[in-house]
C-alpha cells in the first residue's frame, strides 16, 4: 500500500477550508472555482488555489471546461485511508495471534 | 486515524516484555528478521520474508509496562501491558501520521457518503 499517498491526503485534509471544499465539490458532483466562491465567504482566487492543491493530492480530478476548470471528487484516496485501517488492523490481528501462540507454547514447555 | 487491538496471554508482564523486546522472540511473532535495541533512542529494524523492511526508533521503554516505537516511514505504535486474571493484557495502538486530521477525515468520509 502507498503510505506516501495516504500522507498527502492527510496533509491536504488537515486544513478545515480544504475539507469543506471537498465536501462542497462532493455534494455538487462537479464544481468550478467560480461556482464555489459564489457560495463561500472566500475569493475565487483563494478557492482556485485550494482546488489545485486538492487535485495535486489526488482528492479531486480536474477537467478543462471552456475557460474554467471543473473539479470532481476522486474516491480512491479516501479508500486508501480506509485501506490503511483494514491492512494495519489485519497485521496486528495476525501478530497478536502468533504472540499468543508463542507464549502459550513456551508456557507448555 | 488509529487502530487498536488487545489480547490476553497466559504469562506475566515480565515474560511478555521479553517477547516484545528480545529480537529472537520477536522473530516468532512480529517479523521474520529483527534487530532491536529496546532502550529509549535505540533502533529497530524489522524485515519480512516478502521483502518488506521497516525501521523504528524506541521512544519509550518501561519494562513490563509500556513500549513505544516511532516508525521511520510514518506513525507510531504503543504497546501497553497490564497484569490481569489469567495473565497479561497486551494493548496495541498504531497511529497513522496525522491522526487529528484523520479523525476528521473519518467524519468527512461519512459526510461524503451521506
Amino acid at each position: 500500500m502507498d503510505r506516501g499517498r495516504v500522507e498527502r491526503v492527510f496533509d491536504a485534509l488537515g486544513d478545515p477550508g480544504r475539507r469543506s471544499l471537498v465536501v462542497a465539490v462532493a455534494s455538487r458532483g462537479t464544481a468550478t472555482a467560480t461556482e464555489l466562491a459564489a457560495e463561500l465567504p472566500v475569493t475565487r482566487q483563494a478557492v482556485a488555489k485550494q482546488l489545485v492543491s486538492l487535485a495535486d493530492a489526488g482528492l479531486l480530478r480536474a477537467r478543462r471546461a471552456g475557460r474554467e476548470t471543473r473539479y470532481e471528487v476522486t474516491p480512491e484516496p479516501l479508500g486508501d485511508a480506509v485501506a490503511w485501517m483494514v491492512d494495519v488492523g489485519a497485521e496486528w490481528d495476525d501478530r497478536l495471534a502468533r504472540l499468543g501462540r508463542a507464549i502459550t507454547d513456551r508456557a507448555g514447555r | 486515524m488509529q487502530i487498536e487491538r488487545e489480547i490476553v496471554v497466559p504469562a506475566s508482564p515480565d515474560e511478555v516484555w521479553e517477547a516484545l523486546t528480545d529480537p529472537e522472540l520477536l522473530e516468532e511473532w512480529f517479523a521474520n528478521d529483527v534487530e532491536l535495541d529496546p532502550r529509549p533512542g535505540g533502533e529497530g529494524v524489522f524485515r519480512w520474508d516478502d521483502g518488506e523492511e521497516r525501521r523504528a526508533v524506541v521512544r519509550e521503554a518501561e519494562p513490563g509496562e509500556r513500549l513505544v516505537l516511532d516508525w521511520e516511514d510514518d506513525g507510531d505504535v504503543v504497546l501497553e501491558l497490564d497484569e490481569v486474571d489469567g495473565g497479561t493484557r497486551v494493548h496495541v495502538v498504531e497511529t497513522a501520521p496525522d491522526w487529528s486530521a484523520a479523525l476528521e477525515l473519518h467524519a468527512l468520509a461519512w459526510t461524503a457518503v451521506a
